[in-house]
């Protein structure tokens, strides 16, 4: 399951204009995956490591 | 005016001075180059760095998640500014303005709704684009073209996608279509 998996999984309510202004999803190609690069989710809050695990 | 030097076919070099502070190399009868008079650096092709490389093979990328694309082969590098086996990014030893241009294609085997690309310095957001494809559309190309200054020691470049077709997400691997170029096109 994708980064973007979880946090749907855990916020349905996501939708793709989110992820195209106040999410921003990153993978750096440097063995450390998917990681989320900026937050400014208005409503929601960042999801702790502990949720996405 | 301006100080001359010149390669005549008659005399040799020739020469003559003012206090213009401006030089001019004369060729023969009409070929000519000036110096101007401000601070600078002179450039000419062997120290104006210019590179093209693209993605060979499909590269798998997660949805919705910007991630480095690795323009894996070179056309051209004139500097050899450009890594294309490990941090695919761009770090020129000449600092000035350089013209970047950069495509990728995005493919799946579901609809695309949105595609974005990113020129990224120094790891962070310089210049994006995105544009949303039509549901009757599997696959698109995507560019985006900036000016960016870099310092010619640190600063570096690469580019960045991410595609929200959902599912066998790839890069493209194409030499037309998924391409990362950047040229000098003025010294700083």
């Amino acid at each position: 399951m994708t980064l973007y998996d979880k946090l749907l999984q855990l916020y349905p309510s996501l939708t793709q204009q989110d992820f195209l202004t106040t999410i921003r999803l990153q993978n750096d190609l440097d063995g450390k995956g998917d990681y989320i690069a900026k937050w400014e989710h208005p409503t929601l809050p960042r999801p702790t490591d502990e949720e996405l695990a | 005016m301006a100080s001359v030097i010149t390669a005549t076919t008659t005399s040799g070099l020739t020469q003559q001075a003012d206090n213009s502070g401006v030089l001019q190399l004369a060729s023969g009868a009409g070929n000519l180059v000036t110096v101007p008079s401000v601070t600078g650096t002179a450039m000419v092709s062997g120290n104006m760095p210019a590179f093209s490389a693209y993605r060979s093979a499909n590269q798998s990328v997660s949805i919705n998640t910007y991630t480095k694309c690795q323009f894996n082969t070179e056309e051209f590098d004139t500097a050899s500014a450009y890594d294309n086996a490990t941090n695919y990014r761009f770090t020129p030893l000449v600092a000035g303005y350089y013209q970047v241009n950069s495509s990728i294609y995005m493919s799946g085997s579901a609809y695309a709704a949105y595609n974005k690309i990113a020129i990224y310095k120094n790891g962070t957001i310089y210049k994006e684009n995105q544009n949303g494809a039509s549901s009757a559309i599997f696959d698109s190309a995507i560019q985006v073209n900036s000016i960016v200054y870099l310092n010619g020691s640190t600063d570096y470049i690469e580019i960045y996608g991410s595609t929200s077709i959902a599912t066998g997400t790839i890069f493209g691997g194409s030499a037309t279509l998924t391409y990362f170029q950047a040229s000098l096109i003025r010294s700083a």
